[in-house]
C-alpha cells in the first residue's frame, strides 16, 4: 500500500475509532455536564464542544480518551457554571414566574431553588472535589473517576468524603445567606 | 457514595464486616453520601446520540489537527521564551536568507546569540505583511510509529538506547507539510510602526508587495513521558515531555522581487536587533544553506558537537533541566533530541539514531 492509500485508510480509522468513542461516552460525558449544569441542553452542547475539542489534537484510539473527555466535561461545565451565575440567578427568576403548570407550582418552586443552591455551592469548590462529586454522581465508577484525575483509586473514597463536606457546608452558607 | 466496590476493599472491608464501631461509623459516611447524591441528582435524560454526532461532524472546528501551541506552566516560562525565541530566529533567518528565485535549503546548522529585545523586535515582523496559509499544517498524535509514518509521509528516527531514567512510554506525534505565504506591505508596517511610536528604516525598493513561500515539514517524532493523563482539561494544554526526538525535512524558502543580501539588510536595521545577533548573522559564511540555531543569551549555551559526521548544536547545560541538540543530517532531514535531560544524554542518544 502506498503512503497516499495508507494515510486515507488511517484516516478513516481514526474516524471510525472516533464514531466508537462518541457512541460509547456521548451519554456518560453529558450525565457528568448535566450534575453540574443540572440543565440538558446546555449539558449537550458542553459534551459536544469537549468532544470536538478532543478530536482536534488526539486520537480516539489512545487509552486515555475517556478519562480525557470525563475529565474535561466536568471542568468544562464547572468553568461555565461559574461564568453563568448572573444568567442563571435570571433563568431561576424567568421560571419561578412562568412557572410550570403541570405540576404543583409550591413543589417546582422549591426543587428549583433548592437545584439552584446546589449548583452554586458546587461552583464555589475547587476544581477536583467538584468534578469528583459531579463524575461520581453521573454514575461513574471510583476506577473512572480515578483516572480522570489522575490520582491513585485509594484516594477516590476520602477525596469523595470531603468534597461532600465541603459541598454541605457551602450548601448551608448559601441558604443562610 | 460509597456504593461502589471499591470503596470497602481488602483488609478494610474485612475490618468493617467485624468492628461495629467502625460498620456504625461507614453507615453514617453512607447516608451522608446518599444525601449528597440525592442534592445533585437531575431528571433522567435522554440523548439522541445519532444526531449529536451529526452536529459534532458538521462543526467548523470539527477537523482534527489544527496546529495549537502548547500552554506551559509558569514553572517552564524560561523554557516558554527560548521556545519563542527560537520561533523568532527561524523566521529571521527565513526572511535574512531567502533569495529571489533560489532555493533556501539549510545543509548545516549554527548557534546565533538572541536577547529579549531581538524577540521582541523580530515579533513584529509579523505585522510587516500579511500571512496566507496555502496549506495548513496537521498534527496529530499516533499511537504507533507506523500510524505516524503514514500520516507525515517519513519514518520516525529510532532511538538506539535511551537513559534508564527516561520512562518507557512513547507517543508519536506527526504533522504534514505546511506552506505559507508572506507578503510584505509597506504601509501596513509602517501604519503598525507608527501606533507603537517608532520609526522603521525605508523599506528598500522591491520589498513592499514581494511574498516570501515558506514551507516546513513534514515532521515526525516520539515523545517519551507520561502523556496519557493530561493535566488540563484543555486540549490546548499538554505535559512537557521528558525527551522528544524529532525529525522534519529541511524547511525551504522561495521568494520574489528581493534578493537575499536586500532581505538581510533591512531586517538587521529594524529597530531592536541587538549587534550580537546583527554581527553572528552577518558572519555566517553561505546563509542558504545554513540554519540558525537560536540561543537565548540568558537561559541558555550552546556549543558546536559532531554527530555522526554532521555539524550540530548542542544546547543547554548538564543539571539535567533542560538540553538538546539539532543537527542537519546526511540524508539532509532537520533532526531534534531534546527534553529535561542533559546535554551530554541527549548529544548521546543523538549519536545512536
Amino acid at each position: 500500500m502506498n503512503l497516499e492509500a495508507r494515510r486515507m485508510s488511517l484516516g478513516r480509522s481514526e474516524d471510525q475509532a472516533f464514531e466508537a468513542l462518541f457512541t460509547s461516552e456521548y451519554a456518560r460525558v453529558v450525565g457528568i455536564a448535566t450534575r453540574v449544569l443540572a440543565d440538558p441542553h446546555e449539558a449537550e452542547d458542553v459534551a459536544q464542544e469537549v468532544f470536538v475539542d478532543f478530536h482536534r489534537l488526539h486520537s480516539a484510539a489512545a487509552q486515555y480518551a475517556p478519562a480525557w473527555l470525563h475529565r474535561a466535561a466536568a471542568h468544562t461545565s464547572l468553568n461555565r457554571l461559574r461564568g453563568s451565575r448572573r444568567r442563571l440567578k435570571r433563568e431561576v427568576a424567568q421560571a419561578l414566574e412562568e412557572g410550570d403548570r403541570t405540576v404543583d407550582p409550591q413543589k417546582q418552586l422549591e426543587v428549583d431553588e433548592d437545584r439552584r443552591l446546589v449548583r452554586a455551592a458546587l461552583g464555589r469548590l475547587a476544581p477536583k472535589p467538584a468534578a469528583a462529586l459531579a463524575m461520581r454522581a453521573s454514575g461513574l465508577s471510583y476506577a473512572e473517576v480515578a483516572q480522570a484525575l489522575g490520582v491513585g483509586i485509594g484516594q477516590v473514597g476520602t477525596l469523595l468524603r470531603r468534597a461532600e463536606t465541603a459541598l454541605r457546608k457551602e450548601v448551608i452558607r448559601g441558604t443562610s445567606n | 457514595m460509597f456504593d461502589d466496590p471499591d470503596a470497602r476493599v481488602g483488609a478494610d472491608a474485612a475490618h468493617l464486616d467485624s468492628c461495629l464501631e467502625c460498620k456504625a461509623r461507614f453507615e453514617v459516611i453512607a447516608r451522608d453520601a446518599r444525601s449528597i447524591a440525592t442534592l445533585l441528582a437531575v431528571p433522567e435524560i435522554s440523548v439522541d446520540v445519532r444526531s449529536a454526532f451529526a452536529k459534532v461532524s458538521e462543526a467548523p472546528r470539527f477537523q482534527p489537527g489544527l496546529v495549537r501551541l502548547p500552554v506551559f506552566r509558569s514553572s517552564v516560562r524560561p523554557m516558554r521564551l527560548a521556545l519563542v525565541a527560537a520561533a523568532m530566529v527561524a523566521l529571521l533567518a527565513v526572511v535574512a536568507f531567502a533569495a529571489e528565485g533560489l532555493f533556501y535549503k539549510p545543509s548545516t546548522v549554527t548557534p546565533v546569540p538572541v536577547t529579549v529585545a531581538d524577540m521582541q523586535a523580530l515579533s513584529q515582523l509579523a505585522d510587516y505583511g500579511t500571512v496566507a496559509w496555502t496549506q495548513q499544517p496537521q498534527l496529530q498524535v499516533a499511537t504507533s510509529a507506523s500510524d505516524a509514518a503514514a500520516i507525515a509521509g517519513i519514518t520516525p528516527p529510532t532511538a538506539g538506547s535511551v537513559p534508564a531514567t527516561i520512562s518507557k512510554t512513547i507517543t508519536y506525534g506527526a504533522m504534514t507539510k505546511a506552506i505559507a505565504t508572506f507578503t510584505f506591505n509597506a504601509s501596513k508596517a509602517q501604519a503598525t510602526a507608527a501606533a507603537k511610536g517608532k520609526t522603521l528604516p525605508a523599506m528598500p525598493a522591491g520589498l513592499d508587495g514581494a511574498t516570501l513561500t515558506v514551507t516546513v515539514g513534514p515532521a515526525v517524532g516520539e515523545i517519551y513521558g507520561d502523556l496519557k493523563q493530561p493535566q488540563g482539561s484543555s486540549a490546548n494544554e499538554v505535559n512537557l515531555p521528558q525527551l522528544v526526538i524529532a525529525k522534519s525535512t529541511a524547511p525551504t524558502v522561495t521568494s520574489t522581487q528581493v534578493s537575499a543580501a536586500t532581505l538581510e539588510n533591512y531586517v538587521l536595521s529594524l529597530p531592536g536587533i541587538s549587534p550580537e545577533l546583527r554581527n553572528a548573522v552577518r558572519a555566517v559564511k553561505d546563509p542558504t544553506t545554513t540554519l540558525l540555531i537560536p540561543v537565548p543569551v540568558q537561559y541558555a549555551t550552546a556549543t558546536q558537537v559532531t554527530i555522526n559526521g554532521a555539524n550540530g548544536v548542542a544546547l543547554g547545560d548538564n543539571t539535567g533541566l533542560g538540553g538538546g541538540v539539532v543537527w542537519v543530517g546526511k540524508d539532509g532531514y532537520v533532526y531534534l533530541v531534546a527534553g529535561s535531560i542533559k546535554k551530554d544524554d541527549a548529544v548521546n542518544i543523538a549519536k545512536t539514531l
